[in-house]
């Protein structure tokens, strides 16, 4: 729980003084966002290189930049075992929170408490190369999850089963089909057992009868008590997905609480700007 | 602990990054033998009659400082690019960026030490006697190691904001190559820049190379301590600058 002292162990990664805890814990909580914001610098020159830097300072050039604010303040709990919603207009924020929450960019302030693993399916096929064979990518895939080599070897026939794609194991990726290819990368991020998903967009996959495939499986991790972090614009599909959700807006959270109520108002709101 | 959880991960770039620099050249792996030989010979038919060392002696010399400099030099060049060159793994997903990074230091260290393997049967050839100092080579070799990778963790972090430092650091590498020695004897060293002369550790870490390959000496323990000492310097530095540095990576890439 949120009293307990952080285990050092369990820092995964430090936040601006902000401690990012990882714990495997029992707590009620899977994920804890605590006053975030992030701010993008936009510079009006922008300086690569030490020569554009000594250039700037020969020249008498500026460092001024745009401050673009991407989140600003938001604050949300997402407890074990539920499916949470992130929903709003492009350019509202959910791409960068989805980050934040994956580790991949840090907060400017506030902090982020991530408790057990987590997958980040923010793009599929992270990493896969197309030069190497099916299998040989699903290891390399495991690995970027973290997993151990037993532990990828233990998956690795479930994984081509679900992408019915056992026939080629041994074909390299260049060879695929598109259609192929994220049925693999789907079945392989969909395998390495994660404790919390973040899902961003992707149940969109394959053909129809792979798309009622991924979403019985996601339903039944669901089930098993895992916690999802879903981000769509398929606002009928978060209804009946989630239990709660946020409406975000210009990097604010707007709305907060049960999934319903926050879509209805994502509509009025929709319905009153048009 | 990242090294741990990720150790597969790191086992499979390091694989793959020597696949990559030995299948993309005709000779591959035999290339990455014949260039120390090769910039052996070069250096030896324009330095050899300077310091009036005797012939087998003076080739062997160079070849020790050549593949053990190839370490720092290679070593630091392609872990330069260790982020910014594999933009997926920093901005799509959370891998913990050292692994990147210490991914293609062990490339290259992996590359060294086959460098080294192949130079014994070339000591035993111009007649060395090998000696029970041997065993120091593990413990020398794993220090400058661990020097490498620090290194490494400042350059690769600040060449993502800098995309020019990798030729400001080919000319600092050019530098130290004089700097350190690895084509004169160090007794040519002025007395009064020698002090200065041997607080750089990679002079203490080639001289060691070849106590241990050339002479059969055993290191001093005070030498062995400071470059220790050095490797967990540059291993705290890289890792604070590293750390400092990270936070931004997915933005600037």
């Amino acid at each position: 729980m949120s009293s307990a002292l952080p285990d050092p162990r369990s820092i995964r990664a430090l936040a601006n003084g902000k401690i990012r805890l990882r714990r495997d814990g029992e707590g009620e909580d899977a994920i804890v966002v605590e006053n975030v914001s992030k701010r993008f610098r936009i510079p009006h020159e922008k300086k690569a290189t030490f020569y554009d830097h000594l250039l700037g300072v020969v020249r008498g050039g500026s460092y001024s930049y745009e401050v673009f604010s991407a989140l600003e303040d938001v604050s949300f709990t997402v407890r074990r075992g539920e499916t949470f919603g992130v929903i709003g207009p492009n350019g509202c924020g959910k791409s960068t929170l989805l980050k934040i929450l994956a580790g991949v960019l840090y907060p400017d302030s506030g902090q982020v408490r991530i408790e057990g693993k987590i997958a980040p399916f923010l793009e599929l096929g992270v990493g896969f190369q197309p030069e190497l064979s099916a299998v040989e990518n699903i290891r390399l895939y495991g690995a970027v999850m973290g997993l151990s080599r037993r532990q990828i070897e233990e998956k690795r026939e479930d994984i081509l089963e679900f992408a019915e794609l056992k026939r080629f194991e041994n074909m390299k990726l260049k060879n695929f089909s598109s259609g192929m290819y994220v049925k693999l990368a789907f079945s392989t991020a969909i395998q390495t057992d994660p404790d919390i998903l973040l899902v961003d967009e992707v149940l969109s996959v394959g053909d129809e009868a792979f798309q009622k495939k991924c979403a019985a499986k996601i339903e039944e991790i669901r089930r098993a008590g895992k916690t999802i972090v879903f981000v769509s614009h398929a606002l009928p599909t978060v209804r009946d997905l989630c239990e709660r959700c946020i409406l975000l807006d210009a990097g604010r959270i707007i709305a907060l609480g049960d999934a319903h109520g926050v879509v209805d108002e994502y509509m009025r709101v929709m319905e009153r700007a048009e | 602990m990242w090294i741990v959880e990720y150790r597969e991960l790191i086992r499979i770039l390091t694989i793959s990054d020597l696949k990559v620099k030995y299948q993309s050249s005709v000779l591959g792996f035999l290339w990455s033998l014949l260039n120390p030989l090769l910039i052996m010979l070069v250096l030896y038919f324009v330095f050899s009659d300077i310091f009036g060392m005797r012939e087998g002696q003076f080739a062997l010399y160079l070849l020790v400082g050549i593949v053990g400099w190839r370490f720092l030099a290679n070593g630091t060049m392609t872990s330069i690019s260790a982020i910014v060159g594999k933009p997926s793994l920093v901005t799509k997903v959370y891998v913990p960026r050292q692994v990147l990074v210490l991914s293609t230091v062990l490339s290259s260290f992996t590359s060294s030490i086959l460098e080294f393997s192949v130079l014994v049967p070339l000591l035993i050839f111009f007649g060395v006697d090998l000696s029970i100092n041997l065993l120091f080579f593990p413990l020398i070799h794993l220090t400058f190691l661990v020097l490498v990778y620090g290194l490494s963790l400042i350059l690769s972090a600040l060449y993502v904001y800098y995309r020019d430092l990798n030729q400001i650091w080919d000319v600092l590498l050019q530098a130290g190559f004089f700097l350190s020695p690895i084509v004169y004897p160090i007794s040519i060293v002025p007395e009064k820049y020698l002090a200065a002369y041997m607080m750089n550790p990679v002079t203490l870490i080639i001289e060691m190379y070849r106590d241990v390959l050339l002479y059969a000496t055993t290191p001093s323990p005070g030498d062995l301590a400071f470059i220790v000492a050095a490797a967990g310097a540059a291993l705290l530095v890289g890792g604070a600058v590293f750390g400092r540095l990270e936070r931004r990576f997915a933005e600037e890439i």
